[in-house]
């Protein structure tokens, strides 16, 4: 199989490692072999912060430009300024209201580049559900919703309540199943 | 099926450290090797072992405490970040001389980028100036593998060896196998040698003769090492072109050649390229007529080729100079040297539409800054307010983020707030100008290179106001305990070491500790403390600014919880947003005035205490 490249990003505080961290894991139940990157020290500190995934026979740990499948970003403007590294026809999943994704400078070059996107509040939707720092969780169930591989959402959840800390597990679920929810609402349109 | 985990390669080295029987691991914090410790922490916890750790106060201290560690029989590591073995340099040239008796390992990780850095040095360079062996790994499996050979070989030829991995390997994530990992660490014994480990002059030089002689030996070895050093030539074929890669590029070039199918370009990996596997090399300069080296971060392997007609890299200007290597990057190089030497290009990375779109739409810059309700930000506001025109020396930590609060003038290296403060003192009081000075520094910063330089300032009646930001951990790397604290590297309980007797002991009589928490008081503090410093009888005032870090002390920090508002009477002069800096206050454009995020505001109340105007009030919860 050749190499499933996926984008994590947003901002310090966003939980962009833990939400790298599920994915990986329920990679690596399903048999992949898994090279990450992530960000750490003084970019932490509310900095943009990207992870990079990459399924598959690799060795190196980070995405080139345009070779990214999966694009998840838990702030617009990080997610455009990745913009970079998507590959043609690649997924997009913002965390941001519908219609403030994309601007409207942008919509050519997705269109161009058979960029297919999906937007959620993630962060209206966790605070809503009393868990504001939870939008991470949000979107990660939302692009679950998608079935776009190479784990599925019950696989996702499966992990989630493995690794989440017990004080922690029923909201990351609970939020996690919302995104889900709204997922499934919006392919249903 | 065998246990198998997700580990970030420091992981992974501290996986093939203890499947190598290392019995000592020595550190000191800074990114990207922080973590190494604390999984060889957890490792050793989970498997029952006996392994001695410790965070030592600064990286010579942790080298020498693991030296003495070898000569007595035992395998020990030491882990740093590239800057660190600096501070360490003066034990490793020594000790290259002396040489070990159980293996040694120097575990010193670049920061290419540079990503949480002062320099991108190399310090495959510092290997070659002391002159012992350095492995420089692609993956984390490979550093596994390499803390594990890098042992071996250092018993071997009783010599210390540096471990390089760069923050692409310390940072990346792999899934690793687990081997099962047995004790059976040889006990201490100290043979006394003191031609050897007391050499004098004369000794030296007889050592330095040995030590020639194992690099020589070493040499040989690395040429006949397949699992680190090889190339993929078939035997009497030729080629236009070849690539000598060691390190993350090596794993990089590797991926672009596989996904392109490039078979038409062989490959030298140099995973062990110092001292220079010769014969190695030398077969691939017979077989290529022109040789592309893609390193990391300086010219190591392109010098020891020595051939500069056949060979392109930085020397010839193929390779940037300065920056990572990240794959777009040497996916350009690789491609612009196909077409210098008209052959078949890699198709091309076509990024630059998305380059110039992401340009166009100005996004907002993200720089880094204090976490709200960081207890530095509020020392800083107070800092600048009671001292407007002074010089602000400062340090290593999260409170060079002091700078975006603009009290913050100057940051060279651990321990430098308080060198240069006593250096900026003596310049100008030379000239009889009379410029205030405040230094900042950090608790653990203090401990690692704050001390000789106080007793120096204080010797030479230098006369600066030091304000120890103490917030009871080493934030920056990951909430490592501090010497103050007596808590151990592996939880265990120590002796505490008081920050207010050690500043006392270094010859300091004007020590108050204040929390910053409370501007007004930290302020008036300062105002008394400036006086002292003038007075002919003063001397150096101390204060030290203690409030626990929110992110190591989330409750504690916020004993009481404010709800702040701002209120009608805003005028949007933006003083709080440029003096306060908290990324909780912020500029709504639709109220035309400062508002607060409640997303990431944490109650702390400070910024109360911050508007001329008294526009930001405290609200019932």
């Amino acid at each position: 199989m050749d190499a499933r490249n996926i984008l994590l990003c947003g901002l310090g505080g966003q939980g962009i490692l833990f939400m790298t961290k599920i994915l990986a894991q329920t990679a690596l139940a399903k048999g992949f072999n898994m090279m990450g990157a992530e960000t750490h020290g003084m970019a932490q500190r509310g900095g943009s912060v990207i992870s990079h995934l990459r399924l598959g026979e690799v060795e190196n740990s980070l995405v080139r430009t345009g070779s990214a499948h999966i694009l998840l970003a838990l702030e617009k403007n990080e997610g455009y300024r990745n913009l970079p590294f998507l590959s043609n026809g690649a997924k997009m999943f913002v965390n941001a209201e519908t219609d403030d994704f994309p601007v409207e400078a942008a919509k050519a070059f997705l269109k161009k580049n058979q960029v297919t996107y999906h937007t959620i509040p993630a962060s209206a939707l966790a605070e809503d559900l009393g868990a504001p720092l939870s939008s991470n969780l949000a979107l990660l169930g939302f692009f679950s919703a998608f079935d776009e591989g190479p784990v599925s959402h019950d696989e996702l959840r499966a992990t989630i309540e493995n690794i989440s800390p017990d004080r922690f597990k029923d909201n990351n679920l609970k939020v996690f199943d919302a995104g889900l929810q709204r997922g499934r609402q919006k392919r249903g349109k | 099926m065998n246990r198998e985990e997700i580990l970030l390669g420091n992981g992974a080295i501290a996986l093939g450290l203890l499947e190598a029987g290392c019995q000592v691991v020595t550190s000191y914090p800074g990114t990207p090797s922080s973590e190494i410790l604390p999984e060889v922490i957890r490792l050793v916890k989970s498997e029952g072992l006996h392994t001695y750790v410790e965070w030592s106060t600064n990286e010579k201290v942790a080298l020498d405490n693991a030296f003495a560690a070898s000569i007595t029989g035992k395998r020990a590591a030491c882990c740093m970040k590239q800057v660190g073995l600096n501070v360490a340099a003066d034990t490793l040239m020594s000790a290259a001389y002396q040489g070990t008796v159980g293996g040694l390992v120097i575990i010193s990780c670049d920061d290419p980028g540079p990503h949480s850095s002062q320099t991108e040095q190399d310090t495959r360079f510092m290997a070659r100036l002391a002159k012992v062996p350095v492995l420089d790994p692609s993956t984390p499996q490979e550093a596994r593998e390499m803390a594990g050979l890098a042992l071996a070989l250092s018993e071997e030829f009783r010599i210390p060896v540096i471990l390089r991995p760069a923050i692409r390997v310390c940072h990346a994530r792999q899934n690793i196998a687990f081997n099962p990992i047995e004790e059976n660490g040889p006990k201490a014994s100290f043979e006394k040698d003191p031609q050897r480990w007391a050499a004098t002059p004369k000794f030296r030089l007889t050592l330095h003769g040995e030590l020639n002689k194992k690099l020589e030996k070493i040499g040989k070895r690395f040429e006949e090492l397949p699992q680190v050093n090889f190339h993929n030539l078939e035997e009497g074929k030729s080629y236009p072109l070849g690539i000598a890669a060691g390190g993350v590029p090596f794993a990089v070039v590797r991926d672009i050649l596989m996904e392109e199918k490039r078979d038409d370009i062989p490959l030298l990996k140099l995973g062990a390229p110092y001292p220079f596997p010769r014969s190695l090399a030398d077969e691939f300069l017979k077989a290529c007529d022109r040789i592309l080296v893609i390193e990391e971060t300086d010219t190591l392997i392109e010098y020891l080729f020595g051939e500069r007609k056949k060979v392109l890299g930085r020397l010839s200007g193929h390779v940037p100079a300065e920056g990572e290597l990240v794959p777009q990057v040497i996916h350009g190089i690789i491609n612009r040297v196909l077409m210098e030497l008209t052959l078949p290009p890699l198709p091309e990375d076509e990024d630059g539409e998305a380059l110039a779109l992401v340009q166009q739409l100005e996004l907002p810059v993200r720089r880094p800054t204090l976490c709200p309700g960081c207890g530095h930000r509020a020392a800083f506001f107070a800092i600048r307010k009671a001292q407007p025109k002074a010089i602000f020396t400062s340090d290593i930590g999260c409170y060079t983020l002091g700078l975006n609060l603009g009290a913050v003038d100057t940051c060279l290296d651990m321990g430098g707030a308080i060198t240069m403060a006593s250096g900026f003192y003596h310049s100008f009081s030379q000239d009889d100008i009379d410029q205030p000075i405040v230094a900042t520094i950090g608790d653990s910063t203090f401990f690692h290179s704050g001390t000789a330089g106080l007793i120096n300032a204080v010797y030479n009646d230098a006369r600066f106001i030091l304000v120890i930001l103490d917030n009871l951990t080493t934030a920056m790397t990951g909430m490592q305990p501090t010497p103050a604290l007596g808590t151990r590297a592996d939880g265990s309980q120590g002796k505490a070491v008081s920050l207010e007797r050690a500043v006392a002991g270094c010859g300091v009589d004007f020590i108050e500790v204040v929390d910053p928490y409370g501007t007004k008081d930290m302020s008036d503090t300062l105002k008394r403390a400036f006086e002292y410093v003038k007075e002919p009888q003063g001397g150096i005032a101390c204060i030290i600014a203690r409030h626990p870090c929110i992110i190591a002390y989330r409750e504690e920090a916020i004993p009481e919880k404010k709800k702040v508002a701002i209120t009608d009477d805003c005028t949007d002069c933006n003083f709080c947003l440029d003096r306060f800096e908290c990324p909780a206050l912020y500029h709504d454009e639709e109220l035309e005035r400062t508002n607060i995020n409640r997303q990431i505001c944490s109650d702390c109340g400070v910024c109360l205490q911050v508007c001329p105007k008294g526009a930001i009030v405290e609200v019932e919860a």
